[in-house]
């Protein structure tokens, strides 16, 4: 999976592309980390190229998540595929995530 | 005055020095050991070289000093993985000859060389110790989940989960009345002993709801949330989770549905997939969102079959996805029992798993409903 990252209206943007699973879940999490912890709590993740999200992806944005509404801010999904709009809808993580 | 020494004298002390050097390799080479020990590796070659060159030998491992005094020849050896010794000799008698220091050397990496095998053998060991730590907690995580199957008159259970490592965070649980059967089943995040060590704690907070709440499963999944959602919270984890419970005398299934998927009723025949109608627990906090029920009026011969999704997406050797709708088909046959079916399903996804790794914990519970004059042979 590729990770790139880019900032849009002061928030910081990762746009993930490929298969979003276990084997690639402590990238995205060190990367989302690395940006909380520098003090950006507004944070998006750009999901329209991400074909395929399992159990360990969604613990790792809702971890994130939750460490950026800690911080005052929040992590958004943007443009969710229909792949993973179909997992946050089937776990209904699509009522915790803000989803634009 | 005494003559200076013959070419020939010079060249027999010269020969006689390299065979000395020789034996006393020699020696150093055939000295063994049968302790492990750091120490008790270096001392007798320390020993050996001491007797050898009839001096005082010391040596440090990871220091490089010079030596202090004339009467005092160091060494320092050095090996591919950094680790450094030095060895000091002092000795009064003679100074130390350029064969003497060629022999200081090879005690130096000889005893150097000991030392790391000392080494590598004491962090296996310590490997070993964690390791085997690691495979006896896996092992009492996974019984956690119940060895027995429900006997409810009416029904007919089979549940099984196989960890994709020693442990998993997959599970189910169950608590039984001569007429009804109170359920939970559900996936941590996450996978391996992490994960087992939450699915043991959700077990017991489970159990103990359904003694308290059973035929309520909204009410279930309440306590459970209340008592686990700091820990799950804390931890970075959450865990998908139905709860429900069958009424026997009635037919009346009960359902609440927390974040999991795939969750299948067949009812005449047909599967439909039962949606959740709330998140995880353990992503938002107790009461953020409105949890609600379904109910389903079963008949003889409907289905109830719960999965995680490491069952339904399980690849095969080509990167193809076992699938959701492969699954609606096989569960809606309805040829064999429970048990029988729940068997041959696990078969059929090792089967098509064949030249695949398994990624992630599979568990699949079914629970067929019958006439309740019909009893069927529990897994």
């Amino acid at each position: 999976m590729d990770i790139a990252q880019h900032t849009t209206d002061g928030r910081v943007v990762f746009t993930l592309t490929g298969r979003f699973d276990a084997h690639e879940a402590d990238a995205v999490k060190d990367a989302l980390h690395a940006e909380i912890k520098a003090g950006h709590s507004d944070l998006g993740v750009d999901l329209a190229g991400v074909v395929f999200l399992d159990s360990s992806a969604l613990a790792t944005l809702t971890s994130a998540m939750k460490r950026c509404r800690e911080a005052g801010g929040d992590l958004v999904l943007l443009s969710p595929s229909d792949p993973a709009r179909v997992i946050l809808e089937l776990t209904r993580l699509d009522l915790a995530f803000e989803i634009l | 005055m005494s003559a200076a020494p013959s070419p020939a004298d010079s060249l027999a002390e010269a020969l006689i020095d390299a065979q000395d050097q020789l034996l006393a390799l020699y020696e150093l080479a055939t000295l063994t050991t049968e302790s492990l020990d750091e120490d008790e590796c270096v001392d007798p070659i320390l020993q050996r070289a001491a007797r050898l060159l009839s001096a005082e030998i010391t040596f440090a491992v990871g220091e490089t000093f010079a030596p202090e005094a004339s009467s005092a020849m160091t060494v320092v050896a050095k090996n591919s993985s950094g680790l450094s010794g030095a060895l000091t000799a002092r000795r009064d008698a003679e100074p130390f000859g350029t064969a003497d220091q060629k022999l200081l050397r090879a005690v130096a990496n000889i005893a150097l060389g000991a030392v790391q095998t000392s080494r590598l053998h004491a962090d296996a060991v310590a490997q070993a110790v964690v390791a085997r730590d690691h495979d006896t907690a896996s092992e009492l995580a996974q019984l956690a989940l119940p060895s027995w199957r429900p006997k409810v008159r009416g029904l007919d259970v089979f549940a099984r989960s196989d960890p994709a490592r020693t442990a998993g965070g997959d599970l189910f649980t169950f608590v039984e009345t001569p007429t009804s059967l109170h359920f939970v089943v559900g996936d941590v995040s996450g996978k391996g002993l992490p994960a087992a060590m939450m699915m043991t704690t959700i077990i017991s907070s489970a159990n103990a709801a359904m003694h308290s709440h059973g035929a309520d499963p909204l009410a279930t999944l309440s306590s459970i949330d209340s008592w686990m959602y700091d820990y799950l919270s804390g931890s970075g984890l959450f865990v998908t989770i139905v709860a429900g419970s069958i009424d026997t005398t009635t037919g009346e299934l009960r359902l609440a549905n927390a974040g999991h998927s795939p969750v299948i009723a067949v009812q005449n025949g047909v599967p439909s997939m039962l949606a959740a109608t709330a998140p995880p627990i353990g992503v938002l906090p107790l009461g953020s969102t409105a949890m609600t029920e379904d109910r389903l009026a079963l008949s003889p011969r409907d289905r109830l079959v719960v999965c995680s999704d490491g069952f339904s997406e399980q690849l095969d050797a080509h990167g193809n996805m076992f699938g959701d709708d492969r699954l609606l088909r096989r569960v809606a046959d309805l040829s064999n029992g429970a048990h029988d079916h729940g068997s041959t399903l696990f078969d059929e996804l090792d089967e098509f798993a064949v030249g695949a790794a398994q990624t992630d914990d599979r568990t699949l519970v079914i629970i067929d409903f019958h006439d309740q004059s019909v009893s069927r042979r529990a897994a």
